[in-house]
């Protein structure tokens, strides 16, 4: 080495190098080679960057970042993970042959693994590994132990975080083992980049992943069999991986999932459906295993999935990875992996891990005690950092923690990296670099997926957690050029023909409901607030009238007192904006019509789907409410409803009249037709002297004063106005209209007898006294004012579509309703009469 | 001595539940030499759809009873006729040294692994250690002590330290709290028991079992007799397993039957299960230990 560096040869090189720096041979650059030219495979990459340039690819990057950004809110992907480079690393086809023999040697590794240590035991009792990295792991699965037969495999699919040493060498950073399933963000990433730099892309001929996929999804299909259920579970929406569960379910045809859908009965899991409970036979797993089976593992508070086990060792369910996995997840191979690899595969392991030291062995402990700068301490099975701020500050906190457990702590290095040009602020520079691969089983054994997520390292920092990220391209081998590859796309499509219809889940049907439900809340505050704003602006004497308002506004709250001045009007609009303890605050709301969007978002279109999400995400709910700004807050209420009535729009014209639907619609009609019922209480339940105003406000309410007007050409008075708002079956905002669609869809429901289901009757007998009653009857007041016939109608729709409500859900939603519990145990010592 | 063992184990629903899955670890373990089964039955009312047995990874019986018809009580029976003979003598001044049993159960001295005793050796769920509890277990270890005689004194010691307390502790109270406490029942002293010999990664187990209901004449009744027991047994590896119980103060014998054994209760616990749409549950246990005399004449050997 000549220690001196060596200057890039930069005739040929796009500008956008100008500023990367000379190339050291010491440190393996992934575009340059030791002596500065550009490595053979970027060569088609900077030739079309060369004619791009800088304003060319900077455009690129800007669409790149904006259909990730798209994907992203399209599976609900959390804000942050979004932004990343738009450079892609380059990998070159006998470099790719390499890494994936090593890596499909590793998954087969680990597979060898775990099989022996819940069956044979035989790297136990050889000491090939010791005892304590198994047996003390709180991954470690008892019940999982000795089956006979065992389970076919312990592992379906693998992931593993690599990188590039300095000097050139792959080393592995993790084996995600236990939830992997991170291939939502390689295909979403991959389906972007493809996109953006579609020139390149192209031109190159770089390998595409369909493939892969198309095996993986065929060895399923031969699993399972065409009349299979595939379904992953995932821990929710607020687990990291949401995004990539979402989006890999989606692209897999799986049904989306969570641990509380899962019923075990008689060696069989089962997933909750309208239609009543469907076997399941195939479950990708992305809830950890730790958290499932709490018949086995009463420790763990999760309640999801009781007795998954015995699904699994009855034969009866495929669990994709088995429960257990996690017991030599994440470092668990690495201290000893070259041993594992000589005593289970008789092999030499091809790709070595980063320096790791299993802190079980005193001797590792000692010797991290020496060199404390060099090592960082992390849960030997899992990827979350002890200490990760404080490092070794508490000293004699972590030293006392590793002599209690130290066996499920590792000490893990990341060394020097390899650099790979990143794209940042306008310039390309260079930088440490790391990778995720995803690899898994096909009917030709196990393939890994040509491609990766990338992303920069800082030096000497642990590997960042991947989402979305640099896109890795592998060119084909020159001497193998395939036929044309199928695209993502296609696959995409060509599944959603072959597999539609799947029975709606109990969860995703109660979630429907309550999207239906909160859509119509949303809308009934934001034209309350509308109204009296409107009011208020107008400065019309009668109409702003601080009773009015205060009567207005107390349609929709509960918190605030009903006192006619303009200070309680500024409280009550406050607190219906941005008040969490006001149930029907926007703010409230809006969380919980998210919640619902994003846990049915199999259920809904894409395009409605973003609507919600548009509505939701608009910073100006946070923003300063007072009067004073009450023409901002008009817009964003105009705002609103408008997007409210694109998304009523798009789940009228897009969503097929299935279960899905009708249950929207069934959450929709309830909620509008209770809160009608309330204002019509509310501004017509007494004759006042004022009535004018009330009734005008009524018909604004419910935007109707055009029909009106163009119906009676005349002055508000009550027995019209009631006959078009409670009577009217031809007037969608009317109260018979919420009942009569109500009833007319409730009928659609599956039912077990010939009979009508209790609800619909109760809805039918509804819209009979509906159908029953006239206006005239209905708007005469009693000697005090009061209305009493409207208020026994609108008192008796609200009892009535209660009781449909909990009707609804005590048969549809039944594990909200019918528990599933674990049953309570005779405790030692304790019991006895 | 010859014993019959009646289980029950009642359970009454506010609702009819719609199914129901118990797991059932019931059936007594054979003790070559100590502990003979005669014959063990479970009895299930109503009748379950299915009741199937399998073995877990330490070895016990476990049973697994479906029932798929709605139904408002269960109650399991479990009935064992138990031989049981005095343990062989243990002279716990020849046991090894502790250092030489962690040792060996860690895979650091022995080739092939003992890998039966390893999974004792770790803190499980049930049986986490804190620094206290370690310290408290570590001072009955002095270097090179011989690992029997440590846990006889470590067994005298919390009979002395702790307070036998039902209801003072719950059947997921974790051995740190209990120990802070110094109360608790025969689960808790096990449990401690365990938490204090791992932290120093001695090899030792959790055994569940039953004590002789009614004592014999002259003695006083045994803490824990009306009900399920739980002790621990500590591995050396001449006498192999040796049974402490701390909740009385002594190394069980004749009036100790076996049921099953594990790393924590958490794994062994009689019966658990699921069940779907009941509400609340009253539970009801009920145990009786009463020693039989074979009548004459008769076969001793009954089978099930």
């Amino acid at each position: 080495m000549s220690g001196k560096d060596q200057p890039m040869t930069g005739s040929a090189l796009p500008p956008l190098f100008d500023d990367y720096g000379p190339v050291r041979p010491q440190r393996r650059d992934e575009a340059f080679s030791g002596s500065g030219r550009p490595r053979s495979h970027w060569r088609g990459f900077f030739d079309w960057l060369d004619t791009a340039g800088p304003e060319g690819y900077a455009r690129s990057a800007a669409d790149l970042d904006r259909l990730r950004a798209e994907s992203g809110i399209a599976f609900a992907a959390r804000e942050d993970e979004q932004r990343a480079d738009s450079l892609p690393v380059i990998l070159s086809a006998g470099d790719w042959k390499a890494l994936e023999r090593g890596l499909v040697q590793r998954a087969e590794l680990a597979e060898r693994a775990l099989a022996d240590i819940y069956g044979p035991g035989r790297v136990l009792r050889e000491g090939v590994m010791p005892p304590g990295l198994v047996y003390a792991s709180k991954g470690f699965a008892a019940h999982c132990t000795g089956w006979e037969p065992p389970v076919q495999h312990w592992l379906y699919v693998y992931e593993a975080d690599i990188a590039r040493a300095a000097d050139g060498r792959w080393v592995v950073l993790a084996d995600r083992l236990d939830t992997p399933l991170g291939d939502g963000w390689l295909i979403a990433n991959r389906i972007a980049t493809s996109e953006a730099l579609s020139n390149p892309f192209v031109g190159m001929g770089v390998r595409r992943l369909a493939t892969h996929y198309a095996a993986f999804q065929s060895y399923l299909d031969g699993l399972m069999g065409w009349e299979g259920r595939l379904a992953l579970v995932t821990g929710g929406e607020n687990d990291p991986r949401f995004f990539s569960h979402a989006y890999f379910a989606r692209y897999l045809n799986a049904a989306l999932i969570e641990p509380a859908d899962i019923t075990v009965r008689d060696g069989a899991a089962f997933v909750k459906t309208l239609a009543g409970l469907k076997k399941l036979d195939i479950l990708l797993r992305g809830a950890q295993d730790r958290s499932l089976d709490a018949l086995h593992r009463p420790d763990q508070a999760a309640r999801g999935a009781p007795a998954l086990s015995m699904a699994t060792r009855s034969g009866q369910l495929i669990s994709a990875n088995a429960l257990g996995s996690s017991a030599l997840a994440y470092r668990g191979l690495a201290p000893f992996a070259h041993r594992l690899a000589e005593t289970l595969l008789e092999a030499d392991l091809l790709v070595s891990d980063a320096p790791c030291l299993w802190l079980g062995d005193p001797k590792a402990r000692a010797q991290v005690r020496e060199e404390r700068e060099m090592w960082r301490i992390e849960p030997i099975n899992q990827h979350t950092r002890v200490n990760r701020s404080q490092k070794w500050n508490s000293r004699e906190e972590m030293e006392a923690l590793l002599d209690l457990e130290g066996e499920r702590y590792c000490a893990v290095a990341t060394p020097r990296l390899a650099h790979t040009p990143c794209w940042e602020a306008g310039r390309i520079v260079p930088s440490e670099w790391m990778m995720r691969v995803f690899a898994c089983r096909t009917a030709d054994g196990w393939s890994l997926a040509p491609g990766g997520v990338a992303a920069r390292v800082e030096p000497g920092h642990p590997p960042p957690d991947l989402s979305f990220g640099k896109d890795v391209w592998v060119l084909p081998d020159p001497a193998e050029r395939a036929a044309p590859p199928i695209t993502l796309r296609d696959v995409f499509s060509d599944s959603h023909l072959r597999r539609t219809g799947r029975d709606l889940l109990s969860r995703v049907a109660d979630e429907l409901f309550w999207l239906g439900r909160n859509v119509e809340r949303a809308e009934a505050t934001l034209r309350v607030l509308g109204i009296g704003l409107q009011y208020y602006l107008s400065g019309n004497r009668a109409d702003a009238a601080p009773d009015v308002l205060c009567d207005l506004i107390a349609i929709q709250t509960q918190t605030v007192p009903p006192t006619p001045s303009d200070a309680a009007f500024q409280a009550a609009v406050r607190a219906l904006v941005q008040d969490s303890g006001e149930p029907a605050s926007m703010a409230n709301i809006l969380t919980s019509l998210r919640s619902n969007a994003i846990r049915a978002r199999s259920a809904i279109s894409e395009e409605s789907w973003r609507y919600i999400d548009r509505l939701c995400s608009d910073s100006r709910w946070q923003r300063d409410t007072s009067l004073a700004r009450s023409s901002d807050l008009l817009r964003l209420i105009t705002d609103s409803l408008g997007i409210l009535a694109a998304f009523a729009g798009s789940a009228q014209e897009n969503l097929t009249r299935n279960y899905a639907w009708r249950f929207l619609e069934i959450g929709r009609r309830i909620e509008r037709g209770v809160a009608t019922a309330k204002v019509a209480e509310r501004l017509a339940g007494q004759a006042r002297e004022n009535e004018e105003t009330y009734l005008r406000a009524w018909l604004k309410l419910s935007d109707s004063a055009s029909a009106y007007r163009s119906r009676y050409m005349m002055s508000t008075v009550a027995p019209a106005v009631i006959d078009l708002l409670v009577l009217d079956e031809t007037n969608p905002r009317s109260l018979v209209y919420q009942i009569e669609r109500l009833e007319y869809v409730l009928e659609q429901l599956p039912r077990d007898t010939p009979y009508r289901r209790p609800e619909h009757r109760q809805a039918m007998a509804l819209l009979t006294a509906y159908r029953l009653a006239d206006a005239e009857t209905l708007a005469r007041p009693d000697e005090a004012g009061g209305r009493h016939d409207l208020h026994a109608l609108t008192a008796r729709t609200r009892t009535d579509l209660g009781q449909v409500s909990t009707l609804l859900s005590r048969a549809f939603f039944a594990h909200s309703d019918v528990a599933e519990a674990v049953i309570s145990q005779a405790r030692l010592g304790e019991g006895g009469p | 001595m010859l014993y019959t063992v009646t289980h029950t184990t009642s359970y009454s629903y506010q609702n009819p539940a719609a199914f129901s899955q118990h797991l059932m670890r019931l059936k007594p373990r054979v003790l070559p030499g100590q502990q003979e089964v005669r014959s063990s039955t479970i009895r299930i009312t109503p009748e379950p759809d299915s009741l199937r047995p399998h073995h877990d990874m330490f070895g016990n019986t476990a049973h697994v009873a479906t029932i798929t018809r709605p139904h408002s009580t269960i109650d399991i029976l479990a009935t064992s006729q138990i031989e049981r003979a005095a343990p062989s003598a243990m002279i716990s001044e020849a046991s090894a040294p502790w250092e030489d049993v962690r040792d060996a159960a860690l895979g650091i001295s022995t080739r092939p692994v003992p890998v039966e005793i390893s999974p004792f050796a770790f803190p499980s769920a049930m049986t986490q250690a804190d620094a206290e509890i370690a310290g408290y277990a570590r001072s009955s270890f002095a270097a090179g002590r011989p690992v029997l005689v440590g846990a006889l004194e470590l067994t005298a010691r919390i009979f002395e330290d702790f307070t036998y307390l039902p209801g003072a502790t719950g059947s997921d109270t974790l051995p740190v709290e209990s120990f802070a406490l110094r109360r608790g029942v025969c689960q808790d002293f096990a449990h401690v028991m365990l938490a204090g010999l791992r932290a120093l990664r001695i090899p030792a187990r959790y055994v569940s079992g039953y004590l002789r209901t009614i004592p014999p004449e002259g003695q006083p009744k045994l803490a824990g007799a009306d009900a399920s027991h739980a002790w621990v047994a500590v591995w050396d590896p001449v006498f192999g397993w040796v049974d402490f119980d701390p909740t009385n103060n002594m190394v069980p014998g004749l009036d100790h039957i076996t049921l099953a054994w594990s790393r924590d209760y958490a794994d062994v616990s009689p019966v658990s299960g699921i069940v779907i749409g009941a509400g609340h549950q009253i539970l009801s246990v009920g145990v009786d230990v009463a020693p039989t005399v074979p009548e004459k004449g008769q076969s001793q050997a009954q089978s099930q």
